[in-house]
């Protein structure tokens, strides 16, 4: 589903802690480009997760670029259509990029159906009606529009996981970001919010996936990074880095994960 | 010495009935003002301590518009007067005595700076003595809750600001629909709480002159030479206004917590 429409284009990427001192990122150059999935994979500590955090500057890089639909996000300023500079929206930005949490982070103090409408009403003044009716549709579409009226709490790990996604695509993103999906589930749960992944994945939307399931990175991405010490050490299709891996850290890496 | 307590005492204190009363009214009235001012006083001094306000912010991005990496400017740039302001001020009530606030707004502010007109109110309130108590009282409550304030708003899991930026809320939606709603169901009892320290904290304000619950039993000492007894029913007095407020807020923290689910 890749094609060659390149969305989001990293440029050596960095991000220090303590002057310095700790480099969680460094100088990581990448690109997405619309319908890719990529997978992110790595040993913990990484960076892996700061990298997918940066993208929509839930982390504030040190250096580096990133360009999402041709500007600069990185930057406190841009040159807007007439040549002044103007202090960067970056709630716009966000809006566009939906992200998925470890730890799903749903509103516990509303319902399934008002954590869903809650940011297309207030974010883009949607109808009530019109949100609610999207909603629904998604909840269908996830198996869970019984749920509509519970709360968070009500639920189980992998329901609560496939809602942060739905609620995600409420947005209607051009890109989702996921963080670790599934790493807080109990096993039985994977499958389920996988099937969602994959569901989207089939239909085409573009999608960074920080994971260590190694089946989906390998069923369904179509590219894999491999990152370890806030550097991006190998990218390749899965075929190719996980039979061929170049890298000794990924031979390493590989041969304790497979 | 032979009886700590004697009952033919309290026939003797029965006819200073009305100055007990009217101490009790005055403590009431007291603490109710005082949580009154110091709430809004506490709402203040937490936005502004929660606040991000960084005049200097322009001196911490270079000429790109991008972040530097450490250096002065950076840490200027980092520099919040509002939050340094509410602070302080938070620090210091919290680390003198009430005692030595109340005496400096009595005789200082309003001995020496400020003119307070001199009548009486509801018949038996002295206005000059108590405004002086309400106003030393919701300052130093009001230091404390917003410590409340904060630390409730603060509770709120990081995560849940990250999930409502990542929808493209602003900071002010996101406060507005996803933390306040969370923090003000951690913080009420709290707030309730401090209401009950209040009205025991009052008791101080009699020092100044105001007729509460404690003035009654000095007046009544002046008069009778008796102590003891007076005391006893301060220390009832006190305790049948408390120990309900607590018991009530209790009850209404089990409720709340049913609402949870878990």
């Amino acid at each position: 589903m890749a094609t060659n429409d390149k969305l989001i284009e990293v440029r050596d990427l960095k991000k220090y802690y303590n002057k310095g001192a700790i480099k969680a990122l460094d100088g990581v150059t990448a690109d997405i480009y619309r319908g890719d999935v990529v997978v992110v994979i790595g040993p913990s500590g990484s960076g892996k997760s700061t990298f997918l955090r940066s993208l929509n500057l839930l982390e504030e890089p040190t250096g580096g670029s990133i360009v999402f639909g041709g500007v600069d996000i990185t930057k406190k300023k841009v040159r807007n259509a007439e040549g002044r500079m103007v202090k960067l929206d970056i709630d716009k930005h966000r809006q566009k990029m939906g992200m998925v949490f470890q730890h799903f982070n749903l509103f516990p103090h509303k319902t399934i159906l008002e954590n869903m409408t809650l940011a297309p009403m207030q974010v883009k003044h949607m109808p009530r009606e019109e949100a609610e009716k999207k909603a629904l549709a998604l909840l269908k579409r996830v198996g869970l529009d019984d749920r509509a009226g519970a709360y968070p709490i009500q639920l189980s790990g992998g329901q609560k996981q496939r809602i942060a996604i739905v609620r995600a695509l409420m947005m209607e993103p051009e890109v989702m970001l996921f963080d670790e999906p599934t790493s807080a589930l109990d096993p039985e749960m994977v499958g389920e919010v996988l099937d969602v992944m994959k569901e989207l994945a089939r239909e085409g939307m573009t999608m960074v996936v920080v994971t260590h399931e190694m089946g989906f990175a390998r069923e369904v991405g179509n590219r894999v990074l491999f990152m370890a010490d806030g550097k991006l050490l190998e990218e390749n299709t899965p075929e190719e880095l996980f039979t061929h891996p170049k890298n000794p850290r990924l031979q390493d890496f590989l041969s304790k994960v497979l | 010495m032979e009886h700590f307590i004697q009952a033919e005492n309290f026939n003797k204190i029965a006819p200073f009935k009305t100055l007990f009363l009217q101490g009790t009214a005055v403590t009431v009235l007291l603490a109710l003002c005082t949580v009154a001012i110091g709430f809004v006083l506490a709402l203040l001094l937490s936005t502004m301590r929660l606040s991000k306000c960084y005049p200097f912010a322009f001196l911490g991005t270079d000429r790109e518009g991008r972040l530097r990496d450490g250096g002065i400017l950076r840490a200027v740039s980092r520099f919040n007067p509002l939050s340094f302001i509410a602070t302080a001020y938070v620090e210091i009530l919290r680390s003198t005595p009430v005692l030595v606030q109340v005496f400096i707004i009595y005789y200082g502010v309003f001995g020496a700076l400020v003119t307070l007109p001199k009548f009486t109110f509801f018949g038996f309130i002295k206005f000059e003595r108590y405004f002086p108590g309400v106003v030393a009282l919701g300052m130093n409550s009001g230091a404390y809750l917003c410590e409340i304030i904060r630390s409730g708003i603060q509770s709120i899991d990081g995560g849940q600001t990250e999930a409502a930026r990542s929808l493209g809320m602003t900071q002010l939606q996101n406060f507005r629909f996803i933390i306040l709603p969370q923090a003000i169901k951690n913080i009420l009892p709290a707030i309730a709480n401090e209401f009950v320290v209040i009205i025991k904290e009052s008791a101080i304000t009699y020092t100044i002159g105001v007729q509460d619950i404690m003035s009654a039993v000095n007046a009544v000492r002046g008069a009778t030479f008796i102590i003891i007894e007076p005391l006893l029913v301060a220390t009832a007095i006190y305790f049948c206004l408390c120990f309900p407020t607590s018991k009530l807020i209790a009850y209404f923290e089990r409720r709340m917590s049913r609402g949870d689910k878990r």
